[in-house]
């Protein structure tokens, strides 16, 4: 099948895809200040923009993390526990070494700073090296080793947390406060985050389109045997790969830690590694392996803080409720439709016998339950009758086409 | 299904197939007799499996009618075909090795109580009577994954059975057998034929046929060559009849210089530990000398494959025996180790193993030589171009640029690519793992002018191939591997096809 | 699966359609609600620390609030949002609060007092001029205290000393003068947490000793857990004490479950239904409630004085504010009431009685048996408090 634009020539900045993603950005941007019955974005910008741009360099510090194992062929499910676990060691570390000013809330000095943020940049890289022999010499599955990290980082994060607080603190606790101004300063200078995650993903570009090892990593992704019978040392790769996810996430970790001024493993950044992978997915890259690009993350994970923002925007109360529906459904649309050329060209459909005439009204009732709880009953019943008027529609056009 | 009073089971008319790209059947014609067994030979590529699937319903026929039992039919599908009492046993088995043995048996046409739940106590005796039968002692309740090859076998005819099939179709089944197993099978043969079903039987090995068979038909180029009675022929002349085109004397006038000694490899054994035999390659001696083309002729499974991988350090080095190259004894564990020594190996199968889809004409030729296109430690773009204009050139690929995808180049200027990407790493020693399959005959004809300069300019190359004039046009010498051992040696001079070919079948 | 340039013309109209109908159907929901910022309605927030019954009685307080206070006629409107049990979730929230224009108040119950993040959000909230109390859980008053102008809740300690005075008279009644007690609770570092088990512990008396005090982090299942691994490590307990309120109906279950109820004094914070249920089964002898419906209600009428700068009502309920000697004077106390068994055929009154409490706690805590209490709800329509 063929993939005209396999690789982006540098000629032109982005693919058309991406243009695509910026476009939609736009969109988005445009429809919430319309939308949005304060026209927040219209009269206030600034902050909804710093908002945006804190939460998209958070995210998309690990989405490159998530790119780079994807595009290598592999997928890690831990980002999120791996977040949790390094700040609860930058905590600790700093806990340890400087356990009276840590429990007075004073700053704890640069020195120890820098410490303890090397300390969880050095536990990134343990956990993808335990991901990548586990990968590699147990023959584990991607799936399965970061789905056992994804659990287990956590709880020891946790145990961790309360065993080192047992023992220097007083009191056991499930946190450790973070009080040192180089945090607050952080947590203050959006920019701070922002510039970081510029810097990261140029490195992250850079090693991915003009090094050897980037050209192996795509190599490795697109067929895994062909890497080997060329030469390709596929464990190292790997092996780079795997370190790289992690490490972007013990460096988000240490970003979550100055957001909150809290290190807090049992419910930081849980959950969080799926939608690293939805922004890279909607960002271009395929879980097959092989193909991705830094700007499609880079985009794919604004759009996706963009139309997390415009849900809160435009529900005013109660929008985390609907917040993981949104950007479930966004997600499923942008990757469908990447596809309907293909199925079309296939002679797929999207709607096959009786399966596909189950899920006529499954859609439907779906679209009309969130319609009734957004907007009433009445656009309820509106948006289920749409819903199955347009979903016949396309059965029937089906199967005319392939009869 | 009706039975219109003709003493053909079978009779499969003006049969032909096209792929994209190839022919496979070519208005082929031919009658079973029902309760013999009929033979069908040929070289790979021939069109025998083809030809069975048709039968077996697995794809329709472009062109052609096919008549069971005297009545038309046009199959939509293996069930319908089992519906009209034809089954067929593939070569490479179809069974789910989790489910039991009966569970298997009656795979998708599972018995039933009358409240609609699976009737095991059914399925397991009636599985039970047929594998006796077969003379099978296995427990219908066995884990079908533990069994030997040679019970899994008779564990697929047994499905065939149990369809009550009148026409079973085995399509090369002795190929994983044990002797005493092809003799038990060959006694389910003599019992199935005495209750009057009729057998399609494909096989290249000529004491088989020749043993079992009572008519031979032979098929060439998707073209039906011939069909005899057994008794009226020899094995010689079935073997001829499969080889017997013009022989294309593609010759290369001038002989080419033999250099210093390149390769030698002494009672190379391979172990498989799995597999009855217990080798994949035994006793294996050979040497290439620098400027010789040395061709590896056999039929697929003879070890063709495993040779070159063996050499290149594709596979865990678990053998036996020696590999000098270059005098020097080498033990490559990895294609990384090979590759260093400027060994170079062109796959087989190039979209599973020698592709990269999502990488341009240029990623895909330069990607064993990254250190080259380097500036100022980053990939250059223009120096990737230049790289690679070389090889691109020199092999001939004809492409809209090197930014093209690869996918979309035809399937001979696919192979040039990748052979340009090993002549990147200068080698010395070039392995070729059947280059010209699936490509047309223009390209083909440009890959052997390729390959014979390649070799003048001093690379030794090892070149397998399922077409015998290949090898005979290109080869200086040719070894035949049959079920992994060195069966024979020729040089050019004095191989024929029909030598070959009679080393390859054992016969 | 690989991105061709299909994206760009059909998923672009799809989400323009997506958010568009987001559009349609929220104009819908505000025509319904009949208010639209255009015509200059403002919101005050109520932000709760997560998600408990106990933020329903609090919920039926601010809309009685708003009746009371007329907020429609003002151009406001009062709603609860209730967190999701994380730090993250209320600085998230505090902070897409400010990217929006139309908020005037916001009241905050919050979830950790040491948190600097949340107290900065308050504060960039402050400085855009709304108004930010916190109410029920109180940021740490020593480091925090500029990130709220007030405080509206119960005072902890005093609760915490009035059911540690409750459970000693208990125990004595019982015949037990020593044992140990465990206490359980969502987060053992909240403030309010905190506050309650401290009081708990000064005011029980030396003869009874804190054996622990577990967390379970607003984990339902965790809180029985916690109750169960308490009974079998320590089986000589004679205390549980119940500090938030899905607490209560975690001990009491459990303990009538592993049938220890007879031997082991229970005592516990707020009313859930569950827990109201509980009590008049036998399976709870004390609650200590606080009042949040009077928070919620108290909450609509500060925020209401603060916007409309109404400033005699705000003097009314901190009288103490500006006087250099109270240091308490930013506090607004709503009252707290010990709950007791009513007295059955079987069982004596309760050993507790009015005058005692009155005596050491000042007429701020009203004793009440069961079944007044629960008039006291059916009045308000309410299930718990």
């Amino acid at each position: 099948m063929p993939h005209p634009e396999a690789s982006p020539k540098i000629s032109s900045l982005l693919r058309s895809s991406e243009w695509a993603l910026v476009l939609a950005i736009l969109l988005a941007v445009i429809a919430t200040a319309v939308a949005d019955a304060n026209h927040s974005y219209w009269f206030e910008p600034f902050e909804s923009i710093r908002d945006i741009a804190r939460n998209t360099a958070l995210l998309g510090i690990f989405a490159l993390g998530a790119t780079v194992v994807i595009i290598a062929g592999g997928i890690d499910l831990s980002a999120g526990s791996m977040i949790a676990l390094s700040g609860t060691t930058c905590a600790t570390t700093m806990l340890a070494l400087a356990p009276l000013q840590m429990m007075g809330m004073k700053p704890v000095g640069p020195l120890v700073v820098t410490i303890a943020c090397i300390a969880s940049l050095l536990v990134g890289f343990l956990v993808g090296t335990l991901h990548t022999w586990l990968i590699t010499s147990i023959r584990l599955p991607p799936f399965i080793a970061t789905l056992a990290t994804l659990v287990g980082l956590r709880s020891f994060a946790r145990a961790l947390c309360e065993s080192s607080t047992a023992a220097l603190t007083p009191t056991k606790s499930a946190l450790i406060n973070v009080s040192d101004p180089l945090f607050k300063t952080v947590r203050e200078n959006v920019s701070i985050p922002v510039a970081v995650f510029g810097v990261l993903a140029l490195i992250t570009w850079l090693i991915l389109t003009r090094t050897v090892l980037g050209r192996h990593i795509h190599a490795l992704g697109g067929n895994e045997q062909a890497a080997r019978l060329a030469g390709i040392r596929t464990d190292n790769v790997q092996w780079f790969a795997y370190c790289f996810g992690a490490m972007t996430a013990a460096l988000a970790g240490l970003f979550y830690v100055a957001n909150e001024s809290v290190a807090a493993p049992v419910n930081q950044g849980r959950g969080h590694e799926l939608n690293a992978i939805a922004a890279a997915v909607v960002g271009g890259c395929s879980l097959a392996g092989g193909v991705g690009t830094v700007p499609g993350t880079v985009l794919g994970a604004i759009f996706l803080r963009v139309v997390i923002d415009a849900v809160s925007k435009i529900i005013k109360t109660g929008a985390d409720v609907y917040e993981g529906l949104i950007v479930g459904i966004v997600v499923v649309i942008a990757v469908t439709f990447a596809q309907i050329g293909e199925m079309a060209q296939g002679g797929r459909r999207l709607l096959p016998g009786g399966l596909g005439l189950c899920a006529i009204p499954t859609l439907a009732i779906l679209c009309g339950a969130i319609a009734t709880m957004t907007a009433g009953a009445r656009a309820g019943m509106i948006a289920t009758g749409v819903a199955v008027a347009f979903l016949s529609f396309v059965r029937l056009w089906e199967s005319r086409r392939t009869a | 299904m009706d039975h219109i009073d003709t003493p053909h089971a079978v009779v499969m008319q003006g049969i032909t197939k096209r792929f994209p790209g190839v022919t496979a059947l070519e208005n082929v014609t031919i009658e079973v007799e029902r309760g013999k067994l009929h033979a069908i030979c040929g070289e790979n590529g021939a069109g025998k499996s083809t030809l069975m699937k048709i039968l077996s319903g697995i794809y329709p026929p472009d062109e052609g009618l096919l008549l069971v039992n005297g009545v038309e039919v046009r199959f939509t599908g293996t069930r319908h075909a089992e519906q009209a009492g034809v089954a067929i046993i593939h070569q490479e088995l179809a069974l789910v090795e989790d489910l039991s043995v009966a569970a298997n048996v009656f795979l998708g046409r599972e018995k039933r109580t009358s409240l609609g739940l699976l009737d095991e106590q059914a399925m397991t005796a009636e599985c039970g009577r047929l594998l006796v039968s077969l003379e099978c002692h296995v427990s219908p309740r066995a884990r079908t994954g533990n069994l030997r090859v040679g019970d899994q076998q008779l564990i697929e005819i047994a499905k065939a059975l149990s369809l009550n099939a009148s026409i079973v179709v085995m399509d090369e089944p002795t190929s994983a057998l044990t002797e005493n197993e092809s003799v038990r099978l060959e006694r389910t043969i003599s019992r199935l034929l005495a209750h009057g079903t009729t057998i399609l039987y494909i096989s290249h090995k000529m004491d088989e046929v020749f043993r079992l068979a009572d008519r031979i038909t032979v098929l060439r180029d998707g073209r039906h060559i011939k069909t005899v009675n057994r008794i009226e022929t020899t094995p010689g002349e079935v073997t001829g009849w499969m080889v017997g085109r013009e022989i294309a004397s593609r010759q290369f006038d001038t002989p080419r210089v033999r250099g210093p000694k390149l390769l030698e490899i002494n009672n190379l054994r391979v172990p498989w530990p799995e597999h009855p035999r217990g080798y994949r390659l035994s006793e294996i001696s050979l040497d290439l000398h620098a400027g010789e083309i040395l061709g590896v002729a056999g039929l697929m499974g003879a070890g063709r494959t495993e040779l070159l991988e063996t050499i290149f350090g594709a596979i865990e080095p678990t053998w036996t025996g020696t590999i000098l190259l270059q005098g020097k004894p080498v033990r490559f564990r990895h294609p990384r180790e090979a590759c260093a020594a400027h060994v170079a190996m062109v796959t087989e199968d190039r979209k599973r193993l020698g592709l990269f889809p999502d990488l341009d004409v240029a990623g895909n030729v330069s990607l064993c030589s990254l250190t080259e296109a380097l500036r100022g430690g980053f990939l250059s773009r223009a120096r990737e171009e230049s790289l690679v204009a070389a090889p691109l050139r020199d092999t001939g690929v004809k492409t809209p640029g090197p930014h093209a995808s690869i996918t979309a180049l035809s399937g001979g200027n696919q192979q040039k690519c990748i052979i340009g990407r090993w002549l990147l790493t200068k080698p010395s020693l070039l392995l070729l793992d059947d280059p010209t399959r699936g490509i047309d005959v223009g390209a083909k004809a440009e890959l052997y002018s390729l390959i014979d300069r390649l070799c003048r300019d001093g690379l030794g190359v090892i070149l397998t191939s399922s077409e015998l004039p290949e090898l005979l046009a290109l080869a200086d010498r040719i070894i035949v591997l049959s079920e992994g051992r060195l069966i024979a040696e020729f040089s050019r001079a004095q191989a024929t096809e029909q030598k070959i070919m009679e080393a390859a079948t054992g016969s | 699966m690989l991105f061709q340039n299909r994206f760009s013309s059909t998923s672009l109209p799809l989400v323009a359609c997506l958010l568009a109908t987001l559009a349609i159907g929220c104009g819908e929901q505000k025509k319904q609600s009949a208010s639209t910022a255009t015509s200059g309605i403002r919101r005050f927030i109520f932000i709760t620390n997560g998600d408990d019954p106990f933020w329903d009685a609090c919920n039926a307080g601010l809309i009685e609030g708003a009746t009371q206070q007329n907020l429609e006629a003002k151009g406001l409107r009062v709603v609860m949002e209730k967190n999701n049990g994380t730090a993250q979730g209320q600085i998230e929230k505090l902070r897409q609060f400010v990217s929006q224009s139309d908020i005037a108040g916001v009241a905050i119950s919050v979830i950790q007092a040491e948190n600097e993040a949340i107290a900065e959000a308050m504060k960039t909230l402050a400085t855009k001029g709304v108004h930010v109390i916190t109410v029920d859980s109180d940021v740490n008053r020593e480091k925090f205290r500029d990130a709220r102008r007030w405080y509206i809740g119960t005072d902890n300690i005093t609760g915490g000393r009035l059911l540690g005075t409750a459970a000693a008279k208990i125990l004595q009644s019982r015949g037990k003068t020593t044992g140990g007690y465990v206490q359980f609770a969502g987060f053992t570092d909240n403030d309010n947490a905190r506050a309650r088990m401290n009081g708990f512990k000064d005011s029980i008396g030396e003869g009874y000793h804190q054996i622990d005090r577990m967390s379970d982090e607003m984990d339902l299942s965790k809180a029985r857990d916690n109750v169960r691994t308490a009974l079998v490590n320590h089986p000589d307990l004679t205390a549980l004490v119940g500090i938030w309120a899905y607490n209560a109906p975690a001990i009491a279950e459990v303990v009538r479950d592993r049938k220890v109820r007879d031997r082991t004094t229970i005592v516990t914070f707020d009313a859930q239904a569950a827990a109201i249920e509980q009590m008049n089964d036998g399976g709870i002898d004390a609650m200590v409630v606080q009042n949040p419906f009077e928070m919620g209600k108290q909450t609509v009428r500060l925020l209401a004085a603060m916007q409309t700068g109404d400033t005699k009502t705000v003097q009314e309920m901190f009288p103490d504010a500006s006087k250099s000697d109270k240091p308490d004077g930013d506090i607004y106390t709503t009252g707290l009431r010990l709950i007791v068994p009513d007295p059955t055929a079987d069982t004596d009154d309760s050993p507790l009685k009015a005058e005692d409490f009155t005596a050491i706690f000042g007429d701020t805590i009203e004793l009440l048996p069961l079944s007044e209490f629960r008039q006291w709800l059916a009045t308000y329509g309410l299930s718990s408090s």
